[in-house]
């Protein structure tokens, strides 16, 4: 639509740039901002859930005859009751909300009771009876990458647990490799890593008699939620209301539709009353969904110049129990090594496998955390064989500005080449690298990530990936209407703010409504860093659309032809004349004269992008984030401790269209990359999660988090919302291979197997010790 | 038959008469029978801090004392740190400071930190880091969160 | 996470809280802090029908250089200049027991009596029952050493290293009445991660008593973990050294958080009275001591690397003590 009016400035703005706090903080600093555990209903039933004590289990029989004839037990559920499979991807639905026929790992949710009380529902799980045919139990995936003879679920490759196999080549890998002056190869094994949100996993449902169900639910994603409730109980949406109250972290934890979400509102539809159910901090350990335990194998070759000939890479990826997002998971592995430099040769092979273990899924840098550890540290390697200096490595193989790569992804903007000569300038790499004594180190590592999958999960029915309205009614409050969901990073906040400065409003003038399906159009929610890109060019859309009828009304009142006024603060003034104007209220009210209140729709949808082989939409997005980062650690080479000192860390998300909160991003994705890279592990011995607790979990304390300095060098996006890009996972990933690099420089050793803790870190250096070579003046 | 015990103490300055039974949790008192919601339950276990409350004006874990055990005795939840519609000077430096981001673990902190700052009126970085210890924050890699109880003690005189 | 019913009791004196256990022997346990007692009642284990508060017992309570009452909170100890100052070694460990939020609650009787912890046992009913339980709670089986005998569950309390090598006492009130012993002999290296105390199970840990000779030694306590707070002791090793002249007058070192008991290596130190504390001489001793213990893999750690380790902390801590003319390393 041509609008009469001037386009939205381009900058300098009033808020968008600036340091804005969140509009909801003083709520949830007074304790006052509503989670869904702080809801109660007249009522209301507590839900549990009885969990399997077995890996690998047929269920032959289930008795819950005696559950149900106690006191105080309103029903229980069992898995043939809603038997339809779900996932949150359409073409892997393999999980139901309760067993159906098998139990496929320890914490497998097997029944599910609503009663008057927790400690009633409790006795009542002790009191179901189950007849079992234990089943062989596979905990290593490169056994079930192999023909098994009892597969988890329908057989993958060959009669193997694989739930997914990818092979991609581009160019000639092995042609190049042939022609390469230097090459490395490493091969590494990750741990899985889980989200450990602090706020639990909790549901809240409510039948009522009018035939309908109404959700609350801490989930990143209340559309999926929406969708798979929906499919799973047999209700048509339009039936069903998801709420999201305030939501304390998710990292991707809460991106699935979980399956006690639904045996919660089944458990409500049964009974006709209202069901809580909070997981305990084991359960939600159990539901997992984190970090795919990953080993992969790179290999790079690059030519005598320095410049990157081929990339080479192998991963096998443990899936656990389900598919969850495993399929992406398993391209992202490998084509999230596309960026941030040109490669011209590509080779992958990459394969997700089933095992009797909680369910591996998204979390924060999802898919592109491990690949990028391992490419990283082999250019660290690469660049020592060169006697090349690690940064001079990357500048030479900078993916530029409007370029494709190999496998066609579209690069719009990079500041890359800014985030590297910011950090090497602002850390002082020169006078560091290979410089510090022994036991103190610098490193590099790089970032490369995602703003928002170019496609959607579900093509059916088509439409907008952000919808977000807007009202403003005699009051002069901008009511604000997204389904994007507010997890803790911010985005209520920026919502808010980009329509305050395109209308020139000020920030208190607008309300964000908690999403609430009934009443906030369709947004696919926060993940996959989407967020900011796809809902900030959906609310400058509809913001745009009542400042064009603000400028009318104003024109109107003062005279004059729309295209000589502009916004101003409150107000619509002449641009060559301000004192000429009309405040912002007056405008309003001239403008609904007729319409009454004013209401705009703003929606986003992506353009196709990519090539059009299989597996091609893998890793497309409209614009893509960089990063460059430098840690500076120091080594107790006799106990293997790590303190890392300070990061530097240079980032490219476009314009930071909220400082403050991009800030907080990038610290607190540090702190957790950190935690992946030293500490933090799901510890199983087989199957079984020996560390299902917050304390055996190692999350890093304050005082084990670094001194950060945040380099903001992005330029503006071509298409991002007022030039912005994602901040929100992109940050994590160039953490752990700086890290580690430098522990290379401190002590000599590379670190292949994460967590480095710290008896594997002091048996590396006793090793390189024995092998009798010295590390800088370790003589 | 009701195992229920007379349970009497003070709850952010107001008396409370109530009952529960003796093996009720202070944390769950609070948030259940009170209504006071904006302490938070994160582990239940004591290791994450988002249920700290003011015992007597110390910061403890709710989720590991028994109510009976507070009898007679004064509890501070971070609804009654301030009057309803106001913030405290630490409250205010959180929105300001960005320390407050899915905001689950803020109360629990507001709690630990203003007994510091109330105690301690200029603490140094290591006695902040020390004293938060307790509390786990898995959003803001507590950078924002230090940064806005430092900037709480040098504004104060 | 609900517990499951009890009744609580709230004696005003050592003689009523010991009535009461007798009452309800075998089904009754001390409360103190409740942040060691309470997360494993959560978890379901070894529950008892009769709580018995030591809260409200003045006797068990006051801080003085030479006598530490069993209800003294942590951060009470922690925060009194006076005994901090005169025993670094107790100082140094209390700070680093678990969070500032735990040691608010938890209390000096608590550490000391800690339940001894396992990957195994420190688990949920569920994850317990899952395995078949083990020899600790409801069992028959150890996991961590596969046979019925013996429990290895780990001592992981911090402050009873640092006490020991002061030479501290206990002050015990039982049936019999009350009784003083050393320290470490509160602990049974010949038991396991059951049978670990000396004591009967009524007995209540009345006070810590320090002897006047202890304000004389130097000392320290290092721990080894993965963060700097929340976790338990991978290895804890405190170290008190008393010199005359350049010259050992007592030398004591004690270990935690590697078997079911804390240990003092007496035998390895006393020889060292009146020698000088050489380099030589601290990488013996260092050495001999970590020949001597007997980690198993019950923790987040491996056993060969927290046994490395403790060699490790112990030269570290007597090189730092050591007068610098005697020590060079």
């Amino acid at each position: 639509m041509a609008s009469p009016t001037p386009p939205s400035p381009t900058g300098p703005f009033r808020l968008l740039g600036h340091r804005i706090p969140y509009v909801e903080g003083p709520l949830k600093v007074t304790g006052r901002a509503e989670y869904t555990d702080d809801l109660r209903r007249p009522g209301m039933l507590v839900g549990k859930l009885l969990r399997s004590p077995w890996p690998h289990a047929r269920l032959l029989s289930i008795d819950t005859r005696r559950a149900r004839a106690m006191p105080g037990v309103v029903t229980v559920l069992t898995g043939e009751r809603y038997p339809t499979p779900f996932g949150v991807l359409p073409i892997t639905h393999d999980e139901t909300a309760i067993a159906v026929g098998k139990a496929r790992y320890i914490g497998d949710i097997l029944a599910a009771v609503a009663a008057v009380d927790e400690l009633t529902a409790e006795r009542a799980l002790t009191a179901i009876e189950f007849h079992i045919e234990p089943l062989p139990e596979y905990a290593d995936p490169r056994v079930g990458a192999e023909p098994v003879a009892e597969p988890i679920h329908a057989p993958g490759l060959r009669g193997s647990n694989v739930q997914k196999e990818v092979v991609q080549h581009f160019g000639d890998v092995d042609a190049a490799f042939a022609q390469a002056a230097f090459t490395a190869r490493v091969r590494c094994r990750f741990a899985g890593v889980t989200h450990a949100f602090t706020e639990p996993l909790v549901t809240l449902a409510e039948a009522t008699p009018d035939g309908r169900l109404t959700v609350y639910s801490a989930t990143q994603v209340p559309h999926y939620l929406h969708r798979t409730l929906s499919e799973v109980l047999h209700l048509p949406m339009h039936r069903i209301r998801v709420v999201k109250p305030e939501v304390g972290g998710g990292f991707g934890g809460k991106s699935d539709p979980l399956p006690h979400e639904i045996a919660c509102a089944a458990l409500s539809l049964e009974t006709g009353r209202p069901v809580k159910m909070l997981l305990d901090r084991e359960e939600i350990f159990y539901t997992n969904h984190g970090r795919h335990p990953t080993e992969n194998v790179v290999r790079i070759a690059m030519d005598r110049d320095g410049h990157l000939l081929a990339y080479d890479i192998e991963a096998l990826l443990e899936g656990g129990a389900w598919s969850s997002f495993g399929t992406v998971t398993t391209y992202y592995n490998g084509v999230l090594a596309m960026g941030p430099y040109r490669v011209p040769n590509f080779r992958y092979r990459g394969r997700r496998v089933y095992t009797n273990r909680p369910p591996s899924g998204a979390m924060r840098a999802h898919g592109g955390t491990n690949i990028r550890y391992s490419i990283e540290v082999a250019l660290d390697e690469l660049a020592e064989h060169a006697q090349l200096d690690p940064f001079d490595l990357r500048s030479r193989n900078a993916l530029p500005p409007c370029s494709t790569t190999i496998n066609q992804f579209r690069i719009t903007s990079t500041s890359f080449l800014r985030c590297l000569d910011a950090a090497r300038r602002a850390s002082e790499w020169d006078t560091k690298f290979r410089c510090l004594p022994y036991g103190r180190g610098v490193g590099l590592g790089c970032g490369f990530y995602i703003s928002g999958s170019n496609s959607p999960i579900h093509f059916t029915p088509v439409m907008p990936q952000s919808t977000v309205h807007l009202k403003i009614d005699m009051d002069g409050g901008i009511t604000v209407h997204s389904m994007q969901a507010d997890i803790g990073q911010g985005s209520n906040t920026l919502l808010a703010a980009i329509v305050a400065e395109v209308l020139g409003a000020d920030l208190d003038r607008v309300h964000v409504q908690r999403v609430d399906s009934d009443v906030s159009p369709i947004d696919i929610g926060s993940y996959s860093s989407r967020v900011t890109f796809m809902m900030g060019n959906a609310a400058r859309r509809a913001a745009e659309e009542i400042r064009a009828r603000l400028v009318n009304a104003a024109a109107e009142l003062l005279r004059r032809p729309p295209s000589e006024l502009r916004v101003g603060h409150e107000r619509i003034e002449v641009a060559d004349q301000p004192q000429v104007a009309v405040s912002f209220l007056d405008a309003l009210h001239k403008a609904m004269e007729n319409s009454g209140a004013l209401t705009a729709s703003g929606s986003f949808s992506t353009q196709k992008l990519g090539g059009d082989f299989k597996g091609a939409r893998a890793g497309t997005a409209p614009a893509y984030s960089f990063a460059a980062y430098v840690a500076q650690v120091r080594v107790d080479s006799e106990t293997g401790m790590v303190t890392v000192e300070k990061v530097w860390a240079a980032f490219d998300c476009g314009r930071a269209l909220n400082r403050l909160a991009v800030e907080g991003q990038i610290e607190g994705a540090i702190h957790m990359g950190l935690g992946q890279l030293l500490s933090e592990t799901m510890n199983y011995r087989a199957s079984r999660l020996m560390n299902p607790a917050l304390l055996d979990y190692k999350i890093l304390a304050p005082d084990q988090m670094p001194e950060v300095e945040v380099l903001l060098v992005g330029e503006d996006d071509p298409e991002g919302p007022f030039g912005a890009k994602e901040a929100g996972e992109g940050p994590l990933v160039a953490t752990l291979p700086a890290v580690a690099n430098a522990i290379y420089d401190a002590v000599g050793v590379r670190c292949r197997e994460l967590p480095v803790t710290p008896d594997r870190l002091e048996r590396l250096v006793r090793a390189r010790r024995a092998e009798g070579y010295a590390w800088k003046e370790d003589r | 038959m009701s195992r229920d015990r007379p349970l009497e103490l003070t709850v952010n300055d107001q008396p409370v008469e109530s009952a529960a039974p003796e093996e009720r949790i202070l944390l769950d008192f609070l948030r259940e029978d009170l209504e006071l919601v904006g302490t938070k339950r994160g582990c239940d276990l004591g290791t994450c801090g988002c249920c700290t409350v003011w015992v007597d004006g110390r910061p403890t874990l709710s989720c590991l004392t028994l109510a009976h055990l507070v009898k007679g005795r004064s509890v501070t939840t971070i609804e009654g740190l301030a009057p309803p519609t106001r913030l405290t000077a630490l409250q205010r430096a959180f929105v300001e400071h960005g320390a407050t981001q899915c905001g689950f673990c803020t109360p629990g902190f507001i709690m630990t930190a203003s007994a510091l700052l109330r105690d301690h009126p200029h603490p140094s970085r290591p006695q902040i880091l020390r004293v938060i210890g307790g509390n786990l924050c898995r959003c803001t890699g507590y950078t924002k969160i230090i940064e806005a109880i430092e900037a709480v003690a040098r504004e104060s005189t | 996470m609900h517990l499951d019913p009890f009744e609580l009791h709230q004696p005003a004196t050592v003689d009523e809280a010991l009535c009461i256990y007798r009452d309800h022997a075998g089904d009754a346990d001390y409360l103190a802090g409740g942040t060691d007692l309470l997360p494993n009642y959560k978890m379901h284990l070894n529950l008892r029908r009769h709580l018995i508060a030591l809260g409200g017992i003045p006797e068990l309570g006051g801080i003085a250089l030479g006598r530490l009452g069993s209800m003294t909170r942590l951060a009470d100890l922690e925060g009194s200049g006076p005994v901090a100052g005169a025993y670094p070694g107790v100082a140094e460990a209390v700070a680093e027991v678990a969070t500032p939020l735990v040691r608010a609650s938890g209390t000096v009787g608590g550490n000391l009596m800690l339940e001894t912890r396992c990957f195994f046992f420190n688990q949920s009913r569920f994850w317990r029952a899952s395995l078949g339980y083990c020899l600790k709670a409801e069992g028959a089986v150890c996991h961590v050493v596969p046979q019925k005998e013996k429990c290895y569950a780990t001592f992981s309390g911090d402050l009873a290293p640092a006490l020991a090598v002061l030479d501290a006492e206990v002050e015990v009130a039982t049936d019999r009445g009350r009784t003083r012993i050393p320290l470490i002999d509160l602990y049974d290296l010949r038991g396991d991660g059951i049978r670990r105390h000396t004591l009967p199970p009524s007995a209540i840990v009345v006070a810590v008593h320090l002897p006047p000779i202890a304000r004389q030694r130097l000392g320290t306590y290092r721990k080894l973990r993965i963060r700097p707070a929340f976790d338990f002791p991978e290895l804890g090793v405190a170290v008190a050294v008393r010199f005359e002249g350049s010259s050992v007058a007592e030398l004591r070192v004690a270990v935690g958080g590697l078997e079911t008991a804390p240990r003092r290596f007496d035998e390895l130190t006393d020889p060292l009275a009146g020698q000088q504390l050489t380099e030589e001489r601290i990488r013996e001793l260092a050495g001999a001591i970590t020949r001597s213990v007997r980690p198993v893999y019950n923790t987040f750690l491996p056993p060969d690397y927290r046994r490395r380790m403790t060699g490790v902390f112990v030269r570290r801590a007597l090189v730092d003590l050591a007068p610098a003319s005697s020590a060079a390393a």
